[in-house]
């Protein structure tokens, strides 16, 4: 028994030393704060066309510090992120390089990228507001604020206004009228909820189907994964029963957030990790996006699947997107005072 | 004899290397700028601490009760189903918070299948018709989190009650007092102590299911000061309160069996006598122990296989067989680091260590308390700084194993140190006294003598570890290397998605895999008793 316990502590001994040689050169090491399930094909097309392996770490918080703490030793290449707040705090903490990529500029527009060309936006979701089909007449709600209306008094459910989605919904609404209209926004959008935020987007949708109440804020993706959802058919009849709003139609436009990514300042292998950046704003790759996660693509030359455009096309809020992110912090005090 | 010898001088530089993340996590607490204390205090602090004040009570107080219950009648009682609950009871252990959390949701919600037979059959049509109690609650946070949790307290008070000598429950017989409240339940204390204390810091430190189910506790407020207001340094700070209550608690203990030390000269007269009773109490001990295990194991399990069979085309069983090897090893692995740090800090804090050192030795295992991800992130700028001090390439290291292991060690020292100082202190002094009168080293006086005595509490401990390894997420997701998943890990991705059926194969060989180190843990216990029987006789 001793004799196997000491081999099996030798053999995982070698396998803690070996591992580190596993990072070989042309291979790209990416950080990732979104799923692997999710990225994954993207990054099979990328090798199948390119031979060079992906390598990659998730976790959804913290690879920020981690990075920082790796310093010039660190292994990664490349950083994904899913909200422009995380996205913009690597630029801020100068881990991210400067690219000159004609690839990336006209892939993507100005308002979805950083003035000095570190990080790039990969895709767009926009924060609706559902509706239920039966209980909320069409055009009952047209803009975002509508939702602090007395009216709609225990009829509103959210995920916690914590929620990056929450926050930066609430950032976009500083940025078009400022700290103090906005908190009065959020301390009435509070007043008119009908039960404690909990769940996520989909679990609002759930909560309209099933009568607790008649109004909601998702993210659009969440409605196309209800709507095809093959294993759990029942979310199914709770996309049944909503419509989407998009809102502000007639002023600023709907709000959107990014996933996006760039290149770590240490990276070894800078140039293919410019190269899978610029394979992932590539028409073929961002028809994926919405093919499969049904978000919307950042490429301009891109016209919206038949599905996306079934849920109708809107006018999107074209504030520069690191606007948000300079909002955020303000956005979580007023989510703290007014308890969301 | 000088205080800094050849133990305790590498106990107390270990000891310090395991302290050094909580204190760069403090260092960055107090080189943010405190300009967030204000808005903090005036809004969601107070309701922090209140929420993480309420939860713990309750999770604490029904830990207590499932636990120490349970381990009593298992003890003392014979009745149908025993030998199987004997370990059973500890399943619950294996099953991770958040998984709990996920399928109990399904299990109690509108569309689950409690309130879809309510419905039914009582021909109700909606929820306006009729109260049922959010299982997304204070209320079902309390009860989800202490199913999982009373293992701590079941195991450890159950080892103390084994090993509580037979003359003091005659003795109390003969004079006619209660045998439990008198006599099991005093003794027993340092081991409820030692297990309540792990059941608390668990809680504080919990965010998988107090997010799930939006209760606002200091976690949760880490979290959103850290990525919301962008301050990891506002994080630290709210940290910090976190680590003061901690200390509190375990000052708490410390004091609590100061006073009251438990020493036993021998070991041979230690088995309890099963207490024969009426078919009426068989029953009623049965459903006391059917209750904790059934809300902790048999219902998330039922729950997870009814996953496994609607999913089983999605499910891809050779990923989760590679997964489950990583998965095991490395547990495994850190299970026998973190004993044996463990019980060299113990031994060496009891036996050869001045007061200076002994704090050092304690302070040790305050990384319980620590959400796991601000550990992470504390270990990481540790490993950082030394880094650069002396560069020794970085990421050899973190990415690699070794940096994972350090992680691991800092988190869950807690749980074996707690093992091993609830035996260690039953050991009278004079043992290892007369050990060394006649003149065997100290290495040999622990070999011989108290490893022998603190067998049982190093298994115990050590499956705990083992078990909480399997089930660690923070640490691990932030810290492994590339392209690896544990278990753990790979449940997460598809359960943060909602892709229920993906993940519950996986969950459920988290929940199985800790069956095996369980039943052998019984089964041990169970030899050493007998043996001390035989040699009585």
């Amino acid at each position: 028994m001793r004799k196997y316990l000491l081999i099996l502590l030798a053999s995982l001994s070698i396998d803690i030393i070996v591992i580190n040689l596993a990072y070989a050169n042309e291979e790209v090491n990416v950080y990732s704060y979104r799923q692997p399930i999710l990225i994954n094909p993207f990054f099979e097309e990328f090798t199948n066309s390119t031979g060079i392996k992906i390598n990659v770490l998730h976790a959804k918080k913290g690879l920020l510090e981690r990075l920082l703490a790796e310093g010039a030793d660190t292994p990664a290449d490349l950083v994904l992120t899913v909200d422009i707040s995380r996205l913009t705090q690597f630029a801020k903490e100068d881990v991210l390089m400067s690219i000159n990529s004609s690839v990336l500029i006209n892939n993507i527009p100005f308002y979805l990228r950083d003035n000095n060309n570190r990080w790039f936006a990969l895709s767009k979701r926009a924060r609706i507001v559902a509706i239920s089909k039966d209980r909320v007449p069409d055009g009952a709600i047209i803009n975002i604020e509508d939702l602090a209306n007395p009216r709609w008094k225990g009829k509103i459910c959210t995920r916690p206004g914590s929620h990056e989605y929450n926050r930066s919904l609430l950032a976009s609404i500083i940025a078009a009228h400022g700290e103090k209209i906005a908190e009065d926004w959020a301390k009435g959008l509070v007043a008119n909820l009908a039960r404690k935020p909990e769940g996520n987007d989909r679990a609002q949708a759930k909560a309209i189907y099933e009568g607790v109440c008649d109004i909601a804020l998702m993210n659009t993706y969440y409605f196309g994964k209800m709507k095809f959802n093959e294993k759990n058919t029942e979310q199914k009849d709770w996309a049944q029963s909503i419509n989407l709003v998009f809102t502000n139609q007639n002023d600023r436009g709907n709000h959107i957030n990014v996933t996006g990514g760039g290149v770590v300042k240490y990276s070894k292998n800078k140039k293919n990790a410019i190269a899978l950046l610029e394979f992932l704003t590539k028409p073929k790759v961002q028809e994926l996006y919405s093919s499969m996660n049904y978000e919307y693509p950042v490429n301009p030359t891109m016209s919206l699947s038949a599905e996306l455009k079934s849920w109708g096309e809107f006018k999107e809020d074209k504030l520069p997107i690191e606007k948000l992110a300079e909002f955020t912090p303000t956005a979580q005090k007023i989510i703290d005072r007014v308890g969301w | 004899m000088s205080t800094w010898n050849i133990w305790s001088v590498p106990v107390v530089i270990i000891a310090l290397a395991i302290i050094a993340p909580v204190l760069a996590i403090f260092y960055s607490a107090f080189l943010g700028d405190t300009a967030l204390w204000p808005h903090l205090f005036s809004t969601v602090l107070p309701r922090y601490i209140l929420n993480t004040l309420i939860l713990m009570l309750g999770v604490g107080s029904l830990s207590l009760i499932f636990g120490v219950s349970t381990a009593w009648i298992i003890t003392r009682y014979n009745f149908p189903g025993k030998i199987i609950l004997e370990w059973a009871l500890v399943l619950p252990a294996a099953v991770p918070a958040y998984i709990i959390a996920y399928t109990y949701t399904d299990f109690f919600e509108y569309a689950g299948p409690v309130q879809g037979f309510m419905r039914d059959f009582f021909g109700w049509n909606n929820s306006q018709d009729y109260w049922f109690p959010n299982i997304r609650s204070m209320g079902g946070a309390v009860l989800v989190m202490s199913s999982v949790l009373y293992p701590y307290i079941y195991l450890m008070t159950r080892a103390s009650f084994l090993s509580t000598s037979t003359s003091f429950f005659q003795t109390s017989a003969i004079y006619g007092r209660n045998t439990f409240l008198y006599v099991a339940l005093p003794l027993a204390r340092p081991g409820i102590i030692a297990g309540l204390a792990l059941v608390l810091m668990e809680t504080i430190s919990d965010f998988g299911t107090v997010d799930y189910f939006a209760i606002e506790t200091l976690t949760l407020g880490v979290f959103n000061v850290w990525l919301g207001m962008n301050s990891l340094s506002g994080a630290s700070q709210i940290s910090s309160v976190l680590f003061l209550i901690v200390v509190v608690l375990l000052t708490l203990e410390y004091l609590a069996r100061r006073n009251q030390r438990f020493h036993e000269k021998s070991s041979g007269q230690n088995i309890m006598p099963e207490q024969e009773i009426s078919v009426f109490a068989k029953v009623i001990c049965l459903i006391l122990c059917l209750i904790p295990f059934t809300l902790g194991f048999l219902i998330p399990v039922i729950i997870l296989l009814n996953f496994v069979f609607s999913g089983f085309a999605v499910i891809n069983f050779n990923e989760i067989l590679d997964t489950t090897f990583a998965s095991i090893s490395l547990s495994f692995f850190a299970a026998i680091l973190v004993m044996s740090i463990s019980f060299l800090m113990v031994v060496v804090a009891n036996y050869k260590s001045n007061s200076f050192q002994k704090i050092i030795i304690f302070l040790a295992s305050c990384g319980y308390a620590f959400p796991g991800t601000i550990l992470a992130v504390g270990t990481v700028v540790f490993v950082g700084w030394l880094n650069e001090l002396i560069h020794f390439h970085i990421s050899y290291f973190v990415g690699g194993f070794m940096v994972l292991m350090f992680a691991y060690t800092i988190r869950f020292l807690a749980v074996g140190n707690g093992a091993i100082r609830s035996g260690v202190m039953r050991i009278h002094p004079n043992l290892m006294d007369a050990s060394r009168t006649m003149g065997v080293s100290f290495f040999q006086s622990l070999r011989r003598v108290i490893f022998p005595l603190v067998y049982t509490n190093i298994l115990v401990g050590g499956i705990l570890v083992f078990v909480d390894i399997l089930k660690e997420l923070p640490i691990t997701l932030l810290l492994r290397p590339f392209n690896f998943e544990t278990l753990a890990t790979y449940v997460y991705q598809y359960a943060s998605d909602e892709m229920l059926e993906e993940s519950s194969f996986a969950a459920l060989i988290i929940v199985i895999a800790g069956l095996g180190p369980v039943i052998f843990l019984s089964s041990t216990i169970k030899n050493i008793s007998k043996k001390k029987q035989s040699n009585k006789t």
